[in-house]
């Protein structure tokens, strides 16, 4: 666990990484099982506007209902926010207590820092998609939910995944870029409820074309839950991570340390 | 001689504020070097260029011939580091956290940790976050020496130390010097430079202001003597004022205070046609070597 940077930081964040996969997990299972409570009635009191853009619009297949509260809002949100604060600390927080200091005087290439620092945050990501996955093939029988297939719902978990990564990169790279710990925590939090909303709006704001520049509509927009794997929407978030990753290598290579 | 550091007019500045301008100075190997200056002087800019944690603004920074931002990687491998203000994630045992910077550079022997942290008097099994300030400066000495590097760049090395662990620490760095190590240390405390340093540079204000032997300064300096009489014969301050190298001639009823330059033979011959009951004679300390520098400028010194 000690042997580079990259098992040093999954290692050093183990504690914090199980409580975001326990509550990922838990939070899918739990919303997940209410779905044999479900009945198209029990969203009647939701205005249809909030309705639609909170896909809350069909409650009667188990896809549909998935698709709404469980993997429309709860998750998405709670791995953006591991994306968030995991890329924060990565480098904006620890360059903010001096440990990156301390790391790069060694033989310790920029550029392989800020990569392992990358590759503890995706194996984060992955290892609470892959639980997300799990928990879901759990309970599909007990909760009704086998009309959706094992394909899809490792469909969705991918996605899950490329949607903490790209927002864990984002906070990485504002950090690889100088910003503050706090500075990239709240910007990085405040771009990702933007484009929740923007994802959840523009369609009923007329502009449905602002919607594509929005990381939740190539997470969620294709319905993975309905059409299984993506692929190209899921290449969009990847190449998305990869274009912001590479710009951070860049910009962290060429500059001061604080 | 070899240079092992080298830096050529180098500069940086942070915007508007100065960190170093125009320095050049050459490290050689096997000698240490005492790098001293006031808190700001740009000291630990100097060393954060030469560990490529910054960048600077013109000039250039060699170590070992090699650029210290192109080839940092391989140079970190040769170099160990102590910063000015050390600092390590605290939730973890000091031997988990040299246990890991040791396999960033592809393992350290780890008897020569714990003999290191024998001497320093470190608990290797105790978490950092329950260690005082000096211990964890401890542990930042043992990353710093346990891969017994080329070079070892410290940043005022001993600060937070008591004064016991002061003096090992001294001895280690006497040890590096003895096995072939480099050393180029910071300081603003005058005493431990004095007590192992070969050459000393002296930085003000991001400029090099001195860079001599410690004896060079030493003997540019006057020393202080302070001679006292017998109640019989007080000293008469006329025999004293006009003596060769001699300045500042103070009398106090029976003690006489001044300043010698050179040898002071001269004095002796006159003080013994009294009778002295006691005789002092003080090296000016690079303290105040370095207070002269700093407050009236790079002429004072030279001068009796």
């Amino acid at each position: 666990m000690l042997r580079n940077v990259f098992t040093k930081s999954l290692w050093d964040n183990r504690r914090s990484l199980l409580g975001w996969i326990v509550a990922g997990t838990l939070l899918a299972i739990i919303y997940g099982g209410f779905y044999p409570q479900m009945t198209p009635q029990s969203v009647d009191s939701v205005p249809e506007g909030l309705r639609d853009a909170f896909n809350f619009s069909d409650m009667s297949s188990a896809a549909g209902y998935l698709a709404s509260a469980p993997f429309g809002i709860l998750v998405p949100l709670l791995v953006l926010f591991y994306g968030v604060a995991t890329g924060a600390r990565a480098i904006a927080g620890d360059e903010e207590n001096g440990l990156l200091e301390l790391v790069l005087a060694h033989p310790v290439s920029r550029t392989a820092l800020l990569l392992q620092r990358f590759a503890a945050l995706c194996a984060g990501a992955v290892a609470m998609a892959a639980l997300i996955f799990l928990g879901m093939l759990a309970i599909r029988t007990s909760a009704e939910l086998e009309t959706v297939s094992a394909g899809q719902f490792a469909a969705q978990s991918t996605a899950v995944a490329l949607l903490a990564i790209f927002f864990g990169a984002v906070a990485l790279g504002i950090g690889a870029a100088g910003g503050r710990h706090g500075l990239v925590f709240a910007g990085t939090a405040t771009v990702g409820v933007l484009s929740y909303m923007l994802n959840a709006f523009a369609p009923q704001m007329g502009a449905e074309w602002l919607q594509k520049i929005s990381p939740f509509y190539y997470y969620i927009g294709g319905e993975p839950l309905k059409n299984g794997f993506q692929w190209g929407h899921l290449a969009v978030l990847a190449i998305a991570t990869a274009l912001v990753m590479g710009a951070s290598v860049w910009r962290f290579n060429n500059r001061d340390l604080s | 001689m070899e240079a092992v550091i080298q830096l050529r007019e180098l500069t940086k500045t942070y915007g508007e504020r100065r960190g170093i301008a125009d320095l050049s100075l050459e490290v050689y190997a096997g000698e240490v070097l005492g790098y001293l200056g006031p808190n700001g002087a740009g000291k630990s800019t100097t060393i954060r260029l030469l560990l490529d944690l910054i960048r600077p603004t013109s000039g250039t920074a060699r170590v070992f011939g090699l650029d210290a931002r192109g080839d940092s990687v391989p140079l970190h491998r040769r170099i160990g580091y102590l910063a000015g203000d050390f600092i390590v994630p605290t939730r973890q045992s000091a031997r988990e956290c040299l246990t890991f910077l040791g396999n960033l550079r592809g393992g350290v022997p780890m008897a020569r940790v714990e003999e290191l942290a024998d001497r320093l008097e470190l608990d290797l099994d105790a978490k950092i976050k329950s260690l005082s300030k000096g211990n964890r400066q401890k542990v930042g000495l043992v990353q710093a020496l346990m891969h017994t590097p080329e070079l070892l760049v410290l940043d005022e090395p001993s600060s937070g130390l008591d004064p016991l662990v002061q003096q090992t620490f001294l001895d280690l760095v006497r040890e590096a010097r003895q096995a072939g190590q480099t050393v180029f240390m910071s300081s603003h405390i005058m005493s431990e430079v004095e007590a192992v340093a070969d050459r000393v540079a002296i930085i003000r204000e991001g400029r090099l202001v001195a860079l001599s032997t410690v004896a060079e300064l030493r003997a540019r300096t006057a020393l202080t003597v302070q001679i006292d009489f017998d109640f019989e014969a007080p000293p008469n301050a006329a025999h004293f004022a006009s003596l060769a190298g001699v300045t500042e001639v103070k009398v106090d009823g029976l003690s006489l205070r001044c300043q010698v330059n050179g040898s002071p033979d001269a004095l002796i011959k006159v003080a013994a046609q009294y009778t002295v009951t006691r005789l002092r004679a003080t090296e000016p300390d690079l303290e105040e070597l370095f207070f002269s520098y700093y407050s009236s400028g790079e002429e004072k010194v030279s001068v009796a």
